[in-house]
């Protein structure tokens, strides 16, 4: 049984909750010793999903050009988003690791193992939403939708203490009825509202969104494909490269090329076939 | 390099711009730069660099090296000339040392080196062997391991040969695989040039094999890097010969190596012109910038025109011997670049040009 995220950005408050509480639950330091860092970019301090922020909460002010259109602040929206590891049903970190510690569990979410992990790093270039990081140890880090906590029949951390419900926990078949009920309604309120993470995004992610604008705008790739995709063209690339190197090697090496390069040198310098030996008549240096 | 050290510098700059285009009005451009963090960086898109830097850099370089060297020895062996044999000589006896430098390189890039093996054996399953021929990096490690098997025994041989070992035992094996019908000393030879081949090309493939814009659309890097390996297998091979074998550059084997060094510049910048314009803009980070400078100048026209002219043609007032060495020179020079480039620039400003 898929068990995963409904994050319902449309009642995100931006409080960060779902980010505290995953670093207290996993125990994961604040960066820079605990010196505030702020980016400048709303209210967002994490920046990114990296190795330490496994939650992060996106802030998206949407200003129109001038503020007098339309009267004061109408056509503005500050749109609030928690993004975390999507936990796809087709996962390009799982893909690639070549020591087999990514894995798939039995809630069908995907885990790094800890013990296996020996920080090659091809996961953060797998991964097409940016979310897998390297941290401090040198092992790759990312959200476990609290694997621990689910062993134990807890809901992860950050849905637990997600004030507004804008995360939900539990089946993934049960949670995209929801989104898409409550897709329906806002629609019908006029707000272009729609579910990020059915199957043709990557097969489907486990840890889906409700979005009202396109996917660019919260930081989402609209068309992300598998890193695998243009493996096998770029495995046949090379083999028709491979056969034009021997071709041409073959050309270039084979013996009769030595004999006539041989009999130009007899009739320029006069001289023995060039060999193992200096040429004799060559300019100096 | 934490991940905040990463974070904060070019965020603190979107930021700054973002505050700026908020003000100026220019909306637009504001909610762009604000959310898009790192999607705004035509460089990484959506997904994050990896942080490979020089190690990688030169494991890629060197990796083809290895590959092209044992490659070349085995056709000059089997289709070359008896004065060839110097060629075949050096091409066996540096072929393993690069290999082994080629390991280094990979195990010390990890970020917990010591378990390098976990790419090989199952580390929850001792001794159950790991093997994902979906995933480049899993193919590339048994290639590079069944490769230096090869070029190790190869290695030994030419060693035996010249004399350096001089234990019986091996020199009778050595005899004894060396006077084996020829189809089975050629396929020894094949069998090792074709793991060479793997090994130069797959780390292009590996590279295609990630969500990084620039490399994910490059399904040509493949080719592209295998194509450099054995260009710069030829210039190392000529060089060696000239330098350390007293060779003349008109030697029959030096022009060999020089000719099929011209083919190989020939079908690198074709390829290379076929992949830069596929990736269109996104061809950016390569071909623009500081990067952009390394590129046509270090891998465009060092490493590849100039070789093009100096490779068998007189040149002026230059020796002969000078111009057959620089347009060596400059073929490596070129190599060696290429992979800074294409490794390096993406990963901009994750990563920067003296990351390790």
């Amino acid at each position: 049984m898929a068990k995963g995220f409904f994050t319902d950005t449309t009642v995100c408050i931006g409080c960060k909750a779902c980010q505290v509480a995953c670093h207290e639950w996993n125990e994961l330091p604040a960066p820079n010793n605990g010196a505030t860092e702020l980016t400048g970019n709303s209210y967002d301090n994490t920046g990114h999903l990296n190795a330490l922020d496994w939650r992060h909460v996106r802030f998206i002010e949407q200003l129109p050009v001038s503020r007098e259109m339309n009267g004061f602040l109408q056509g503005s929206r500050w749109l609030m988003m928690s993004d975390v590891c999507k936990h796809c049903v087709r996962a390009g970190c799982l893909e690639v690791c070549p020591t087999g510690a990514i894995i798939r569990t039995e809630f069908d979410s995907v885990y790094i193992q800890q013990d296996v992990c020996n920080g090659c790093r091809a996961c953060i270039s797998a991964c097409p939403f940016g979310v897998v990081d390297v941290g401090e140890d040198g092992k790759a880090h990312k959200c476990t939708l609290c694997y621990d906590r689910l062993q134990h029949g807890l809901e992860p951390a950050c849905a637990k203490a997600c004030p507004t419900d804008s995360i939900r926990f539990g089946d993934v078949d049960d949670l995209m009825v929801l989104a898409e009920r409550r897709a329906a309604a806002l629609q019908a309120q006029g707000t272009d509202a729609y579910v990020y993470g059915k199957e043709e995004i990557v097969g489907g992610l486990n840890a889906f969104f409700l979005l009202v604008d396109k996917p660019e705008v919260y930081g989402l790739p609209s068309k992300p494909e598998l890193p695998s995709r243009n493996v096998s063209e770029g495995f046949a690339g090379s083999a028709a490269a491979a056969a034009a190197l021997a071709l041409t090697g073959v050309v270039s090496f084979r013996k009769n090329r030595m004999d006539q390069a041989a009999e130009r040198e007899e009739t320029r310098d006069g001289s023995a076939p060039a060999g193992g030996a200096p040429a004799a008549g060559g300019p100096s240096a | 390099m934490t991940a905040t050290m990463f974070a904060a510098a070019p965020l603190a700059q979107l930021a700054q711009l973002a505050q700026l285009a908020q003000l100026a009005q220019l909306a637009p451009l504001a909610q762009f730069a604000q959310f898009a963090q790192f999607a705004v960086n035509p460089q990484s898109g959506y997904a994050l660099p990896p942080r490979w830097g020089w190690y990688i850099v030169l494991y890629f370089f060197l990796g083809g090296l290895a590959a092209g060297s044992y490659a070349t020895a085995t056709l000059l062996d089997l289709v070359g000339d008896p004065r060839d044999r110097d060629a075949v000589d050096l091409g066996y006896l540096i072929a393993f040392p690069l290999v082994v430098a080629c390991g280094l390189l990979l195990v010390v890039d990890l970020g917990v080196p010591l378990r390098f093996w976990h790419m090989l054996v199952q580390s929850e399953n001792v001794p159950e062997l790991l093997f994902k021929w979906w995933s480049p990096i899993s193919v590339g490690t048994w290639v590079v391991a069944a490769f230096g098997f090869f070029a190790f025994v190869s290695f030994v041989g030419a060693l035996v040969e010249r004399g350096t070992i001089r234990w019986a035992p091996l020199v009778r094996l050595d005899r004894w695989a060396r006077a084996r019908p020829r189809p089975v000393t050629a396929l020894w030879g094949v069998l090792g040039a074709f793991f060479g081949f793997f090994l130069g090309g797959y780390t292009g493939v590996l590279v295609t094999g990630t969500s990084v814009p620039v490399w994910h659309n490059s399904q040509l890097m493949g080719a592209l890097f295998l194509i450099s390996a054995a260009s710069t297998s030829y210039a190392l091979l000529m060089i060696l010969l000239m330098r350390r074998r007293g060779r003349s550059p008109h030697d029959g084997t030096v022009e060999k190596l020089a000719r099929a060094d011209r083919w190989a510049i020939l079908m690198e910048i074709v390829v290379l012109a076929v992949m830069v314009a596929l990736l269109g803009r996104l061809a950016r980070p390569i071909v623009a910038g500081g990067f952009g400078v390394v590129f046509w100048l270090g891998v465009v026209l060092v490493g590849l025109l100039v070789p093009l002219a100096l490779h068998g043609r007189r040149v002026g007032r230059m020796s002969e011997e000078r111009r057959a060495t620089l347009g060596a020179a400059c073929v490596l020079a070129g190599g060696l670049l290429l992979r800074f480039v294409v490794v390096m620039a993406p990963q901009w400003p994750g990563v920067r040009p003296w990351s390790l």
